[in-house]
């Protein structure tokens, strides 16, 4: 978070429990606080939002020149010059405690089933702060516990404790205004618009600023208690803008989360819903047993050496369709050799694969004299104004820096079409070059493939496993040419070698006389 | 380097009969008393209310497992043993263990889950047989954990009573 020093804005003097800071004026007290590391609670203020000021639970303990102390919500209160701020007196505790109190009066004790437990603010002031039983005799007052407000989002009407963040949400964020307090009084409850549906791509983040845990995602409803979740910084791969996030994943297998993440110049605190259900592209299934192509290729195939495509042969321990399981040092010393032996080369990257991976990439390239291309396909259809820039490549920017010419599919084809040996390089590159394409191409191209999936390609010589990217480090470019940096959130499965090292012993393999490179060496 | 002087042996010592005899003597004498072993596998052992055997799960007097998949045990566990799935059902508790396991093999016995629980859903049973073929029958999934609640009352009414002791000895408000 920036400090009012580091931004350059004018700043005034405040006394901030005892000691003089500097504080920006354009800003509300409680922000000055979090900025020198006075915790405040906070329900409804959220630092993207604008306040409201309707939980109070951000009371402090405020005196401004000869009036005596107030107590006031510091989320609503501007910084003035001479402010004397104490946000740990007596009489601030116990304007907390006491709004905590009816804020918990209605609230369900559902802890245990609530998928908020262990993240949720509500619980983390009431064991600070709050005290272990209730005094009201009153019954708590019984509401929908289940509402589906959309494809995305349930809502727990009894858990809310009306913050209005996912109402200030759609109106500040989006501006589409979808959702509402209705109702008076202790009857009042979040409702959309006429009842009907929550749309748009970026309601899941209601569920990530709601402070407790009236508003859930379906897809992640009862799927794991946040504490088993280990979360990892990184950034979103569903786009060229590359939203700062946190993968969370669950007993270090299974991606269960993607989150948003602050970043002041690139997503703020959102991200959409696209990038935040991408689990299709991380949680691939393994192949079907006896089966080496169409599930998450741990290792290495490769064409039979007697094996034509469709065809078995007996004895051999060639599969049905004559692709081989083989250690990864053979596979790389066949694709060499395929490399060696023919006379025109291609290279074709996935827009997903790193900077670090491109370098290699070229540096094979220079080895081999190929030439280096990267797929490019066309704008998705999913762009807005907010985040979203429709363009699938998440490192378009970082390759077209490393002279990386980016390629529609039919482009790329009618290269490979004209190559003797192609390398396709990268998560999904052939999904992205779309398989019927690479089925049919002619001319006898081998290809050799560096991709999450194995597909029983009629030209197919190797193929070889790579990590997601959850499971890679490296750095993309986004749109705007910021570095992305991603890190490792869980190992890739065994057997899995980052591309990084498959491009650099390919590299020096192919450099040796055919025959030589039968198997390579580590 | 120290030289030991052996203690020279008396007259009566020396003669060894003396002292068979006071050996004997101690075995004799146990012949007519109560004998204390028990014969284990078919005289089983006393089983009290403070027997704090192999944790089991509640299934409520409706049939369902008064689990709620809230994963405290699972985070209380010293050794690990237990791993918990949670899915959503339809009934006004929404949600139940999917996959309830205890490793049988990690479990120290210690009762931290029973602590943990905010709904009396596991207590520690009397059983404390443990014995089987391979390891991975050893980890007991719902099927093998589950109890009614009838089975475990003794347990539950214990500490039950255990706990209201501690709440009104507790110097905290």
């Amino acid at each position: 978070m920036t400090t009012p020093e580091s931004t350059g804005k004018p700043t005034v003097k405040i006394q901030l429990n005892g000691s003089e800071v500097e504080a920006d004026p354009s800003q509300p007290l409680i922000r000055a606080c979090h900025d020198h590391g006075v915790d405040v609670p906070m329900y409804c203020y959220h630092p993207g939002l604008h306040p409201v000021g309707s939980c109070r639970i951000c009371q402090v303990e405020v005196k401004q020149g000869e009036a005596p102390p107030r107590v006031v919500a510091a989320c609503r209160t501007s910084v003035a010059p001479g402010m004397v701020v104490d946000t740990e007196s007596p009489k601030a505790h116990e304007t907390r405690r006491e709004c905590l109190e009816f804020l918990l009066k209605n609230h369900p004790l559902d802890c245990p089933i609530c998928d908020k437990a262990g993240e949720c603010d509500l619980q983390d002031y009431a064991f600070q702060e709050g005290q272990g039983e209730g005094r009201s005799s009153e019954p708590r007052r019984k509401l929908h516990k289940r509402r589906s407000l959309g494809d995305v989002i349930v809502l727990d009407e009894e858990r809310c404790i009306l913050c209005s963040r996912c109402v200030r949400f759609f109106e500040d964020v989006t501006g589409t205004a979808q959702l509402a307090v209705t109702g008076l009084g202790a009857r009042s409850v979040i409702d959309t618009f006429m009842g009907r549906p929550l749309t748009g791509n970026y309601q899941g983040n209601v569920a990530d600023i709601c402070p407790v845990g009236a508003l859930t995602l379906k897809r992640f409803r009862f799927q794991a208690r946040v504490w088993n979740l280990t979360k990892t910084v990184s950034h979103c791969a569903e786009c060229s803008r590359g939203c700062a996030i946190t993968v969370e994943v669950l007993r270090r297998k299974q991606v269960k989360r993607f989150r948003p993440r602050f970043d002041p110049n690139v997503n703020q605190y959102w991200m959409c819903d696209t990038g935040r259900f991408a689990f299709d592209h991380v949680e691939i299934p393994a192949c079907e047993p006896g089966e080496l192509t169409g599930g998450r290729l741990t290792d290495a195939v490769q064409r039979g050496a007697h094996g034509v495509a469709g065809q078995g042969v007996a004895g051999s321990g060639v599969g049905a369709r004559g692709l081989e399981a083989v250690d990864v040092d053979r596979a790389l010393g066949r694709a060499a050799d395929a490399l060696t032996g023919a006379a025109a080369r291609a290279i074709v990257l996935s827009p997903f694969v790193t900077q670090e991976e491109a370098g290699a990439a070229l540096e094979l390239a220079r080895t081999l004299g190929a030439e280096v291309c990267f797929v490019s396909p066309p704008p998705n259809g999913l762009q807005d104004d907010l985040l979203h820039t429709g363009d699938p490549c998440p490192n378009r920017k970082g390759l077209e820096t490393l002279g990386v010419p980016g390629l529609g599919a039919d482009d790329v084809r009618a290269r490979l079409a004209k190559a003797g040996v192609a390398v396709l390089v990268g998560e999904r590159v052939q999904e992205l070059i779309g398989l019927e394409r690479l089925a049919a191409l002619t001319g006898g191209v081998r290809l050799i493939v560096l991709d999450l999936v194995a597909h029983d390609l009629p030209g197919l010589e190797v193929a070889l496993g790579v990590p997601c990217h959850v499971e890679k480090q490296g750095h993309w470019l986004n749109v705007d040419g910021l570095r992305r940096d991603l890190a490792i959130a869980r190992s890739a499965p065994a057997g899995v070698e980052p591309l990084t090292r498959l491009l650099g012993q390919l590299a020096g393999a192919v450099g040796r006389p055919a025959g030589a490179t039968a198997e390579v060496r580590r | 380097m120290v030289i030991l002087q052996r203690k020279e042996l008396t007259l009566a010592e020396r003669l060894y009969l003396p002292e068979i005899l006071r050996g004997l003597s101690i075995t004799f004498r146990k012949f007519f008393k109560k004998a204390i072993t028990r014969q284990y596998p078919e005289e089983p052992l006393p089983k009290d209310e403070v027997t704090r055997g192999q944790p089991r799960l509640v299934v409520k007097d409706d049939g369902h497992l008064a689990c709620v998949s809230c994963g405290l045990c699972e985070a209380a566990c010293p050794a690990y043993a237990i791993t918990i799935d949670g899915h959503e059902v339809d009934r006004p508790i929404e949600r139940e263990p999917e996959r309830f396991e205890i490793d049988m093999l990690r479990c120290i016995l210690c009762g931290f889950c029973e602590e943990a629980c905010p709904k009396d859903a596991i207590f520690m049973s009397d059983e404390l047989e443990l014995a089987d073929l391979t390891r991975a029958e050893l980890v007991y999934g719902i099927d093998k954990l589950k109890r009614p609640r009838s089975a475990l009352q003794k347990r539950i009414d214990y500490v039950y009573r255990i706990n209201d002791r501690w709440r009104n000895s507790s110097s905290t408000p």
